[in-house]
């Protein structure tokens, strides 16, 4: 016995497709028993309608025809089995986002419904009940990149009781985020507020960290990832180091130094910064004498705690983890390439935001005071200039990155703190200022600190007599203009880290056409990726703020902790199945599994068969195509019910 | 070819049984047959009606070493079967044969008679006065021939390479009155074709490479693809499925055709798909290159357009 329900989503479906006629026309279909047109499905009086209409009519399977199946199949699967039926024995129908919303013509919408009813209707007849596994779901979360947000997860995680593993890329973690001088719009200072949480990361009795380390691969799925964890080869022993130092005082090899944002050099052996945790050092071998052909070993011969081991190797260590939690931050915007008029990056002092960061801080370069990279002058005037490689079509750039309006401010302000006598101005195209206390903030850099907001692009940057002049437009007061500056700083535009489209390939979730990792919804899902099991934490999603990365971190821990302490997780039955008796033993569908979900399987008369290991098919189905006897179908997904469905559709 | 029989016997001192030929009496041509023993050997032959691909018999001995005697063509079918898994390497040992191509038996006894002994000298097939061109009673496959050399062997037998026959310069027969049709046409010529087909699958058990047999999805009654009728359009789906089955995977054997006993010109469906294989992917099945469908790697999303 069929029911068939049609939702109107208020007048979303409504009024474009004509859901009476719709469920009139169902209720004539073979098997339907009941079919009815209700205002909201998916709300309570909806709900509670299904459930009647189940009890009444002894209905044993449900067709609705609603919204897309990601929006609510798991709202109407819970309705079923209130209503006592199994929850797989519901097909949804989505006749709101592919056809009330994408049709304007009310009959051959309405048509266009019934024929999807019609195929689903088709379909359903050949469902079966299906039952979801439990799993035991490992009580280990392992936490990608050592930033605030990735910092703060394992934290919050680890708070619960569940053991964490915080991978960092970098020899330190701390991120973006230690390399900032004050925090907008309290000006807090930020080694201040993150190095405790930095140490506590490497106290905590429930927390791996494992540095100089990345994802190598993952398999399995949501409870019980397998992922092996590459350990990159550094040449030191971390034991055993002391961060001494003594190896980088006497390294004669010069590196770039990333965490001052290549102002300054470093040396190929160093500790990341001084206030690194872990603090040890590492070799760059890249740009280490003994590894180009030298023969120095200086830093092994100096080292007072024998750490230095050129033989180190990488190490590969598997683990396993039950949710996983993608922390990887945001990279900078390469702005000379798409800005030719600000000089191609010839020009010393036209420097970008994050070094004028460091040139602000007490532990960079310059040890806090601002000298200009190219003669350690004290600049007077600084021009900003906000949104290079963000809002800005030409460079193929539209997205805002959303802290560029505030730092800016942020920078002017303290420009003003360390040089008195100074004058910032900033180009701007709109201030952005949305949070709390911001617009308050802004104000000040203009009303108490004196920088000139210009409303405009900049056009071009050259140098003039020692100078660097900007040239602009002031679209308020339509005009042109010219600032001579001593300095010129950059806000250039967030990008997704290095290497997080790689990464999120090997978790088999999504990025978006910007390459910032997708979330399942923007409102109702924004930490879940779309691989289950799989959170998304600060600016890995999209660019933002620290409060807002410390929130999404907050909110992921969360969502890992109400994961983990359920201690088994139902697994969806919507698995491949082999047949046994209908196997040839041919093994393509070993072949071409791409999760390795396909076993050996020898059956008592010694026949061998495949066999699906059911903790690892995610259920896409490639094997289904590939498998000549059509032995193997994807419950739910069977040949039975797709070939019910395309005969209706075809009828 | 009478080296070939101490080959089959030194062979037989490492392999369980040796795949070869030998003359049936009552047909006058040769019949695949197993050799287990040196003594067995005596019997065996290599000659123009050898056109059976042995490899068939090969992934239902796949406990067994074996050895085998194998043409061209066959050896591409090995070649094929060890890709897939079917056969190990280790456990055949091919014996590759010189092939001067085959010819059609059934051809040879329209003109000859039933059961009369075909012999071939070189160029001309004559018999009782008869004579006709050998290239008028070649199969099809054996003009222009791509592979008289084995892709794998292990030992050979006759003179390498005698000269291919050149193809044709066109299509002839068949294939010429078919490619002239429209598509209206084309239609109706496989509805009549089809509706001969008396479901026996002689085709599918020739073919080497049709490794699922007994449970061949032809036949299977949930869903059913192809219902199991007798009556035209239900077999020429169940066809068109195993011909699907092949893509990539047929090596043009032409032992599906050559089986046939109502005589369906089955390669035209397989020869039209396995050129549109090679156009598109450059590939042909039972060679080395790894089948384009096992290069598909879910976590590489930029698909080499050139490849």
């Amino acid at each position: 016995m069929l029911g068939v329900f049609i939702c109107q989503c208020g007048t979303n479906i409504s009024a474009t497709v004509d859901t009476g006629a719709v469920a009139a026309a169902a209720a004539g279909m073979r098997g339907v028993a009941h079919a009815e047109s209700i205002q909201y499905t998916c709300s309570d009086p909806g709900q509670a309608a299904i459930g009647a209409a189940v009890r009444e009519k002894r209905l044993d399977r449900i067709v609705i025809a609603a919204c897309s199946p990601r929006m609510h199949e798991a709202t109407f699967r819970r309705a079923l089995e209130r209503a006592g039926l199994n929850p797989y024995m519901m097909e949804m129908v989505n006749i709101r986002e592919q056809c009330s919303w994408i049709h304007a013509d009310t009959g051959e919408a309405t048509m266009k419904a019934v024929d999807l009813v019609r195929k689903a209707v088709a379909r359903i007849r050949a469902h079966v009940p299906l039952q979801g596994g439990k799993t035991a779901a490992v009580r280990r979360a392992l936490v990608i990149g050592g930033g605030i947000a990735g910092i703060r997860a394992a934290l919050d995680i680890s708070a619960a009781g569940i053991p964490v593993t915080l991978v960092e890329k970098s020899p330190s973690i701390g991120g973006n985020m230690a390399r900032l001088d004050k925090t907008f719009p309290t000006l807090d200072c930020s080694s201040c507020i993150l190095t405790p949480l930095m140490v506590e990361i490497k106290q905590h009795d429930h927390i791996e960290l494992m540095t100089n380390a990345e994802v190598d691969d993952v398999r399995g799925l949501v409870g019980d990832f397998q992922i092996d964890i590459r350990r990159r080869s550094t040449c030191v022993d971390e034991e055993k180091c002391t961060g001494c130092m003594i190896c980088q005082e006497k390294c004669p090899a010069p590196a770039p130094d990333d965490f001052n944002a290549g102002l300054c050099q470093s040396k190929a052996i160093s500790v990341a910064f001084p206030q690194a945790v872990p603090l040890v050092a590492s070799l760059r071998k890249q740009y280490c004498r003994r590894f180009n052909g030298g023969k120095c070993r200086l830093c092994q011969k100096l080292c007072p705690a024998g750490a230095v081991d050129y033989g180190q190797e990488d190490e590969v260590v598997s683990r396993s983890f039950g949710a996983v939690v993608a922390a990887t931050g945001y990279g900078h915007y390469d702005w000379t390439g798409s800005y030719p008029t600000f000089g191609k990056g010839l020009y010393p002092d036209v420097i970008t935001s994050a070094q004028y960061e460091r040139l602000l801080s007490a532990s960079g370069p310059t040890g806090g005071l601002i000298r200009r990279p190219s003669d350690g002058a004290e600049p007077r005037q600084v021009a900003f200039v906000s949104c290079v490689g963000s809002r800005d079509e030409s460079a193929g750039r539209p997205q805002c990155c959303s802290v560029g309006c505030m730092y800016t401010a942020k920078q002017a302000i303290l420009t003003k703190e360390h040089i008195p006598d100074s004058q910032s101005y900033i180009f701007y195209i709109d201030m952005r200022a949305g949070g709390k206390n911001y617009e308050e903030f802004v104000r000040r850099a203009q009303t108490r600190y004196g920088a000139i907001f210009i409303r405009g692009r900049v056009g071009r940057i050259f140098p003039r007599r020692g100078k660097l002049v900007v040239m602009g437009t002031d679209t308020l007061a339509g005009d042109q203009v010219e600032i001579e500056a001593d300095l010129v700083v950059l806000a250039a535009g967030l990008t997704a880290a290095p290497g997080a489209g790689e990464l999120a390939r090997k978790l088999n979730i999504a990025c978006d056409e910007t390459g910032f990792m997708a979330e399942e919804h923007p409102k109702l899902r924004p930490v879940e990726a779309a691989a289950a099991g799989v959170f998304l934490a600060g600016a890995c999603q999209g660019p933002k703020d620290i409060p807002a990365t410390v929130a999404q971190a907050g909110a992921a821990a969360a969502k890992v902790i109400g994961l983990l302490s359920r201690g088994e997780l139902e697994t969806s039955p919507m698995v491949s199945a082999v047949n046994p008796s209908r196997c040839a033993g041919c093994f393509k569908c070993r072949d071409v599994c791409p999760f390795g979900a396909i076993d050996k399987d020898r059956l008592a008369d010694g026949l061998v068969t495949a066999r699906v290991i059911e903790s690892l098919c995610r259920g896409c189905g490639i094997c289904n195509a590939a498998c000549p006897p059509g032995a193997i179908s994807l419950n739910g997904y069977t040949d039975k019910q797709l070939l019910a469905e395309l005969v209706e559709v075809l009828r | 070819m009478e080296e070939l029989i101490p080959i089959i016997k030194k062979a037989l001192e490492q392999v369980d049984v040796v795949l070869g030929w030998a003359q049936s009496p009552a047909a006058g041509v040769a019949v695949p047959a197993f050799f287990h023993t040196p003594a067995e050997a005596d019997a065996a032959v290599f000659d123009s009606t050898c056109a059976h691909n042995l490899a068939v018999y090969l992934p239902r001995l796949a406990d067994k070493k074996v050895g085998i005697v194998a043409k061209g063509c066959d050896a591409r079918s090995i070649a094929q079967l060890i890709a897939e898994g079917a056969v190990k390497r280790s456990g055949v040992f091919v014996i590759g044969a010189s092939c001067p191509g085959m010819i059609d038996v059934k051809k040879a006894w329209r003109c000859f008679g039933f059961g009369k002994q075909v012999c071939d000298a070189a160029g001309k097939v004559a018999m009782e006065g008869k004579t006709v061109a050998r290239e008028e009673i070649l199969l099809w496959k054996c003009r222009g021939c791509r592979d008289p050399e084995p892709v794998i062997c292990d030992v050979t037998v006759g003179e390498a390479s005698s000269e291919a026959p050149a193809p044709p310069a066109e299509p002839a027969g068949i294939r010429k009155r078919f490619a002239a049709m429209t598509v209206a046409e084309r239609r109706q010529f496989w509805q009549d074709q089809f509706s001969r087909c008396i479901r026996c699958y002689a085709c599918r058990e020739a073919c080497p490479l049709c490794v699922c047999r007994d449970v061949c999805t032809i036949q299977a009654h949930e869903p059913g693809w192809a219902g199991a009728a007798v009556d035209s359009p239900q077999s020429w789906m169940a066809q068109l499925i195993r011909v699907n089955h092949l893509a990539g995977r047929c090596t043009g054997c032409e032992e599906c055709e050559r089986a046939c006993p109502v005589g369906i010109p089955l390669m035209l469906l397989l020869e039209e798909q396995n050129d549109v294989v090679e156009e598109l992917f450059g590939y042909r099945a039972g060679g080395e290159a790894k089948p384009p469908f096992l290069t598909f790697d879910i976590k590489n999303d930029t698909w080499d357009e050139e490849r």
